[in-house]
């Protein structure tokens, strides 16, 4: 038999979490309110039928029947729903976020940003974690986050602009990783995919729930915790 | 034996054109050292992250089954993710062209203009057509067997290098193309589906429909998932015989000519295919191709015809077999 090498790396296969919803698909804006009018469903969504593992095919849940069912809560809704107030300055968000990459004459590349993000979180925040790594990833995303305001792009049409949406897409994976490791620190113990090698046992009496995360401006991070409602099944641990 | 990861050096020429500030097309050029385990699109992304930001190609999935980053590379039409480098190379050399699929559709370098195969895709009704229940209580029910016909049709990704390979399409802009044709097989041939006859009608149509497939293989050649279209255009010619909707045209009789001269010699008699198909108009405009023939020996006259020995048994097995009506 003949023995060749072949090249592997890690990639983000589902994500656990997501905006938060209740059943019906509502997302959810803190512990106790609804955001009006705002729905989520499929893979960005997080209704929490899962736990703190999505096993395999399960994801179809929510790619299927969520889809499905929420679409119909909203159809429910819709007659009982008004326009909310939009501003000119909300949109002029947006643009902003697109003219600002445009025109930003940095010297970072996107893709040196990216690759480095991508490496660092498979090495400090991958399955196995510890307060030390995820520290570290903290301060590489905080340097990564001070990178990204100096990129520039090579491509200023306004054509098919996929260097555009590229830079766009990392700046939202840069605050997307910081959640993830953010999430990571706070939970002191290990529960589904998530294991800490400094805190290997699960820890029912502190853990049993739900994390809130929201960042604010300037990109800091803040944790809210939610109760977990347990359905029939007892949370057990995993033996396989 | 273990080996390491072998490297080859390559000159990509990527074809560059931004319709925003581009008044013409060109080629760039870019030198690159690929491994055995690098693919088209590899290639494309390293172009892009490394060297130059703003080339612009259609990808997403990266294994396969979006089918957006199909392109041509030194003319052959090939998905950019599934598609060895080092293959290509074996094929081509170290110079590699790469290409959109159809230069005349550009929208900005690979990215190209697919409404003309989407809208032909549309023409065949590429989705089921049944009264579904909306919350059915029980299962339909497909058996084994009819999944069997329904064949590699299913795998069909949408990419296009089917279509823009396909010559026909180059001289026919009506013609609907290998891809559709396999996607209204896929229908035509779903024991579910209610809208049989209409696919069949609409893909039997003189100019745009599988009569006009000029039988080179080549979409067969460029599938990426094997869905081997002309094999699908040929069981579409069966189906519209079967169902009754072929009508008869120069197409289906050049076809049920076939069958004639079988029936009758159990040896091909081109003379009588052309006269069954074409008439005796016809028949006069071949002369010249007939006298040419016939003095190189390819064609017998009528008279000196052989029969198959076995012709009463070929009669029988024609009888039993064949569906058309004319």
């Amino acid at each position: 038999m003949v023995k060749e090498p072949i090249l592997i790396s890690a990639t983000a296969h589902y994500s656990m979490g997501g905006i938060p919803t209740n059943i019906r698909g509502q997302v959810r804006k803190n512990r106790d309110e609804l955001v009006e009018g705002f729905y989520a469903a499929g893979e960005c969504a997080c209704v929490s039928v899962h736990g703190a593992n999505r096993l395999g095919a399960n994801s179809v849940l929510e790619a299927l029947f969520f889809g499905r069912h929420v679409g119909k809560e909203m159809v429910k809704d819709i007659d009982n729903l008004d326009f909310g107030e939009v501003s000119e300055a909300d949109a002029y968000n947006m643009v902003q976020e697109i003219n600002y990459i445009l025109r930003n004459n940095g010297i970072e590349s996107v893709s040196k940003i990216r690759d480095e993000l991508q490496e660092s979180m498979t090495e400090n925040a991958g399955v196995f974690r510890t307060e030390e790594t995820l520290k570290k990833q903290l301060e590489i995303l905080d340097s990564l986050r001070k990178r990204f305001k100096h990129i520039r792009i090579e491509d200023k049409s306004r054509l098919f602009n996929t260097e555009l949406q590229e830079a766009i897409e990392l700046g939202h994976m840069l605050d997307y990783a910081k959640f993830i490791v953010e999430g990571a620190l706070f939970r002191k113990e290990s529960r589904g995919s998530h294991y800490r090698e400094d805190y290997p046992k699960r820890d029912d009496e502190n853990f049993l729930k739900h994390t809130l995360a929201y960042m604010d401006k300037d990109g800091n991070i803040s944790i809210e915790t939610m109760d977990v409602t347990l359905g029939k099944f007892e949370v057990k641990e995993r033996v396989y | 034996m273990e080996k390491s990861i072998q490297t080859k050096n390559i000159t990509v020429k990527v074809f560059r054109f931004n319709g925003d500030t581009d008044v013409l097309p060109y080629y760039k050029e870019y030198k690159l050292e690929v491994s055995q385990e690098d693919v088209v699109l590899d290639v494309l992304n390293r172009i892009k992250w490394e060297h130059s930001g703003s080339l612009s190609y259609r990808r997403s999935c990266r294994h396969g089954i979006c089918g957006s980053c199909a392109v041509k590379v030194n003319n052959k039409g090939v998905l950019a993710c599934k598609e060895r480098v080092f293959d290509l190379i074996d094929l081509f050399g170290d110079e590699l062209v790469i290409d959109p699929l159809n230069k005349q559709r550009v929208i900005k370098d690979l990215v190209i203009d697919k409404k003309d195969f989407w809208d032909k895709y549309d023409a065949v009704q590429p989705y089921l057509v049944a009264d579904v229940e909306e919350e059915p209580e029980k299962e339909n029910l497909v058996t084994p067997d009819e999944v069997e016909k329904i064949a590699d049709a299913d795998y069909c990704i949408q990419c296009g290098a089917c279509y823009y390979s396909c010559p026909v399409i180059e001289v026919n802009p009506e013609f609907i193309g290998p891809a559709a044709f396999a996607k209204a097989y896929r229908f035509t041939s779903d024991n579910r589906d209610d809208a049989k006859i209409e696919r069949l009608e609409t893909v039997s149509q003189m100019g745009s429909g599988v009569w006009d497939c000029v039988k080179c293989f080549e979409c067969a050649q460029v599938c990426p998932k094997d869905v081997n279209p002309i094999d699908k255009i040929t069981r579409l010619h069966q189906q519209t015989f079967q169902e009754g909707v072929a009508e008869s045209n120069v197409a289906t009789r050049h076809a049920v000519g076939f069958k004639h001269s079988i029936e009758q010699h159990g040896f091909l008699d081109e003379g009588g295919l052309v006269f069954y198909s074409e008439g005796p108009l016809g028949m006069v405009q071949h002369i010249p191709e007939a006298v040419n023939m016939f003095k190189n020996g390819k064609i017998p006259m009528p008279w000196n015809l052989p029969k198959s020995k076995n012709l009463e048994e070929i009669k029988k097995i024609v009888k039993i077999s064949s569906t058309a009506k004319f």
